[in-house]
């Protein structure tokens, strides 16, 4: 296999791998698919997919610019393959920002509803008229294949007549959102770490996407020039890399100066995890591409080149993963949630790359977008197969491969769904907050939580001093028990509980009771269990007639669904109090407040920061149904 | 058994349905570029439309092979029809898609004796299948091992459905036959697209691939014999 089809047989089971991701967004939702919280809503999709796509493919404007404006004619041979990235990388944009979006359908609002205060709107009306300039700079390429169709060659003379102006408008447009990227995150000095958060914040990110798309330019070049094992266009590679370094010198001033100026100086020489960043970032952007870019005998070596340009590259997209998140105050301080993007964030984002490089080779096998085509496979001499039992023949180059990547899809696109675990489908939801014991003998302490934030309850005087029924609040027992206690049934603190426990009624370990003993035997599958499950099942009372205690004046048991302490508790506290509120005119002179939440919680609840609601929930990984309470 | 009954439920029956599903449209997309491809270096580009047609219906629907082969039609249509339906109405099967994806068709799934009949005839004609099989000479001589298997696996989630859903009562048993017939069934789904069981999707393009790639005489596998030059030989 040549390397060109090794490589794009990885990219297809990458896609195979995105498209179950991809499914599993679409029907289950963000929270099944992403670590995105109410802190940190904006992860991986938009630090890497948008922000850095965007930078990613400023390369088009970059040497469309050098090209047509400043009249470096030797950039002519590049500058196709650089509009050809830009177009996709902003198609690339587009779809990842698509499975970002909550609402996606609703996309075509920001042409409609206007909100010109808004950098995002600018953004959003930017990149869409930019894909526009893109597609018609791209479009002639495309239409050159076609001389003999009479509209289209009209078009394609119409289109190239305009090159110019639509050169223009492209540098315009990028230079308006590349920076307006970086006012998004104007408006929070006091989120973004100070060493990333500058008032200039727009100028270094559209400094910083012109390095990028040069940088861009040479990976892109010398990659699918490896790939297609062709001699990549060294001499004006390396004056492109003469360029960088004037700009990435720049950058490096510009950055420097404004943190100093600034006065968040003192930043830079931190042991925290923000600053190793920042160094890290900037070794990557600035300092190992100068290196290698400013001493001749380095830059000369391809091996060297690519080196430099790719850490170039991998710095700015970590720049944008900076800013767009990692660096946020809420993921650096422990008060906050931390973020990390789960592997169906990073697959997606992965499988949206491998897309557009996908089409990135099938222009540049089918499409003159360099100077020469590159061979081309089905032009080979047909060799004779192998008429070998171990082997396989599968048919000419181009038929094998379209039989091999469709398998590696299918294999991969499967093993990815394996692999989305039932708890990823039914997302990740409340944690459980076991309920323990209420302490005490004649007055309670209700702590369910055991969190030190309790209702002190005077067991006694409810029951001796005023009378009320045992029955009134201990309205049902286990089975072959007295006064069974809240928290028994009431289990957990926010989540409804299960009093009946199916499982445990059918398994062999426990009551190993078959369906027959509670569900009728002559029942249809079919039919009556669709809608009437309540007409073919047992009651609970048939076999545990000691459910009810004696002075339990409604005895009906309709569903074995338990609400959850604290709503059992309230429920039953403030109700009972209003009812004596409304039947005693005595009671409410001497006692006004007796339903108000101050008569049982005398002090406010107390922020406990360990305690957190939404957290991981990591049981049940294998079980793809697990029981759903109606 | 429990894990073994969720691993099967769980990531190994999302692994087979889904290629299982993206398997056969695979195939069927593969055999439709290869007949475009062939028709592009084909020096003649007519096709028997009329024949590839006539074909087509007969395998879909199969009249005519009443006239010659009675029982092995009727027996191999029933099995056709109880294999697809009772699985695919079957209530608990909605439900449990219900229960995962949150839509379902159970308004028109299958009562519960119709299914349990279902199932009882299609085991039957599977069994009848076999010993058809089995017993005619020229068949056994063209059949395959994996022939036979094939028959045999289809058969199995049947046999273990239908316990379950109207045999055992008792939990213990019932889940193992569970698991037998989850399990069975996910095999049936992964090997579905790489075997002979493909012609479920295959069927109505094998035809039309056959007259465009292979350009064999019209009516050339009735006349067998006479097209090879090889009338009134023995088999």
């Amino acid at each position: 296999m040549e390397r060109i089809n090794k490589f794009k047989l990885v990219l297809w089971i990458i896609l195979g791998i995105a498209l179950a991701a991809g499914i599993t967004r679409f029907i289950f939702g963000l929270g099944a698919t992403t670590n995105l919280s109410d802190t940190t809503p904006w992860g991986f999709w938009i630090g890497f997919d948008v922000m850095g796509g965007v930078a990613l493919a400023a390369g088009g404007f970059v040497i469309a610019a050098f090209n047509y404006i400043f009249g470096r004619k030797e950039f002519h041979s590049i500058s196709r393959a650089a509009i050809l990235t830009a177009f996709l990388g902003y198609v690339a944009v587009v779809i990842g920002l698509l499975f970002d979006l909550g609402l996606p359908w609703n996309i075509w609002h920001m042409i409609i509803f206007w909100n010109p205060h808004s950098p995002l709107f600018e953004v959003g009306w930017c990149v869409m008229l930019y894909l526009t300039v893109l597609f018609l700079e791209f479009m002639p390429v495309v239409l050159e294949r076609f001389p003999n169709l009479h509209l289209l060659s009209k078009i394609h003379k119409v289109l190239t007549k305009i090159r110019i102006p639509l050169v223009v408008l492209g540098i315009m447009l990028s230079t308006l959102h590349q920076s307006s990227l970086g006012s998004l995150f104007l408006t929070m000095p006091y989120r973004l770490h100070p060493l990333w958060w500058s008032p200039i914040l727009p100028v270094i990110f559209f400094v910083s996407a012109i390095c990028l798309g040069l940088m861009m330019v040479i990976v892109e070049n010398m990659t699918s020039s490896y790939l297609y094992k062709r001699e990549f266009e060294e001499n004006i590679l390396g004056k492109l890399s003469r360029i960088a370094v004037y700009l990435l010198l720049f950058y490096l001033v510009l950055r420097f100066g404004d943190i100093i100026i600034r006065g968040a100086g003192i930043f830079l020489f931190q042991a925290s995890w923000g600053t190793y960043l920042f160094w890290l970032e900037l070794a990557l952007t600035v300092f190992i591409p100068l290196i290698i870019f400013i001493i001749p005998k380095l830059r000369k070596q391809p091996n060297f080149l690519y080196l430099g340009a790719l850490s170039g590259v991998f710095g700015i997209v970590l720049n944008r993963l900076n800013v767009g998140g990692l660096t946020h105050l809420t993921n650096l301080t422990k008060s906050g949630s931390f973020y990390f993007p789960s592997w169906l964030e990073l697959s997606i984002s992965a499988g949206v790359v491998s897309l557009a490089m996908l089409a990135f080779f099938y222009f540049i096998e089918n499409y003159s977008v360099w100077d020469e085509k590159p061979k081309d496979i089905d032009s080979e001499p047909l060799t004779v197969p192998k008429f070998n039992t171990n082997y396989v023949y599968l048919g000419p180059t181009k038929t094998a491969n379209r039989v091999k990547f469709s398998f590696a899809f299918v294999i991969a696109f499967g093993l990815a769904f394996a692999l989305i675990s039932g708890k990823h489908i039914y997302s990740k939801g409340f944690d459980k907050t076991p309920v323990y014991k209420a302490r005490g003998g004649d007055t309670l302490l209700i702590d369910g939580n055991r969190n030190g934030y309790g209702v002190m309850f005077p067991h006694k005087f409810h029951g001796d001093s005023i009378k009320i029924a045992c029955g009134k609040c201990h309205h049902l027992n286990k089975p072959k028990d007295k006064n069974t206690q809240c928290f028994e049934c009431h289990n957990d603190m926010y989540l409804t509980g299960d009093a009946f426990r199916h499982d445990w009624h059918t398994s062999a370990q426990g009551a190993n009771l078959n369906c027959f003993e509670c569900h009728k035997h002559n029942v249809n599958k079919g039919e009556e269990f669709r809608g009437n499950m309540a007409a073919i099942t047992k009651l609970c009372l048939k076999c545990h007639n000691d459910l009810f205690p004696a002075d339990v004046k409604v005895k009906i048991l309709k569903t074995y669904v338990t609400l959850s302490y604290t709503d059992a508790m309230h429920k039953l506290c403030i109700n009972c109090h209003k009812e004596r509120l409304a039947a005693d005119s005595l009671l409410r002179k001497s006692k006004p407040g007796l339903a108000l939440c101050s008569n049982c919680h005398p002090k406010p609840a107390q922020y406990s920061a360990e305690h957190k609601l939404f957290t991981k929930q990591n049981v049940n990984k294998w079980v793809v149904v697990p029981p759903r309470l109606k | 058994m429990e894990d073994l009954l969720n691993f099967a439920k769980g990531p190994l029956f999302r692994f087979s349905f889904a290629v299982m599903l993206l398997g056969l449209l695979r195939l069927f997309v593969l055999s439709l570029i290869n007949g475009f491809e062939a028709k592009k270096k084909a020096p003649d580009k007519s096709i028997p439309k009329g024949y590839v047609r006539k074909l087509t219906w007969g395998y879909l629907f199969p009249i005519r092979a009443f006239r010659t082969k009675p029982i092995y039609s009727l027996v191999s249509i029933i099995f056709h029809i109880g294999f697809i339906l009772t699985p695919l109405l079957l209530y608990s099967h909605a439900l449990l898609f219900s229960e995962s994806i949150g839509f379902s068709w159970m308004g028109i799934s299958l009562s519960k004796p119709v299914a349990d009949n279902l199932a009882l005839i299609t085991i039957f004609a599977g069994i009848i299948l076999l010993l058809l099989r089995l017993t005619s000479k020229i068949t056994r001589s063209i059949s395959r091992k994996q022939d036979y298997l094939w028959l045999l696996l289809l058969v199995v989630p049947f046999i273990t459905g239908y316990v379950c859903s109207a045999v055992v009562t008792e939990p213990a048993t019932y889940k193992t036959f569970l698991t037998i017939h989850v399990l069975s069934g996910d095999f049936i789904f992964i090997f579905m697209p790489f075997t002979k069981i493909a012609h479920c999707i295959l069927l109505p393009l094998s035809q039309w691939v056959t007259a465009r790639s292979w350009k064999f005489v019209p009516e050339a596998g009735e006349n067998i014999e006479k097209i090879l030059g090889k009338e009134g030989q023995k088999l």
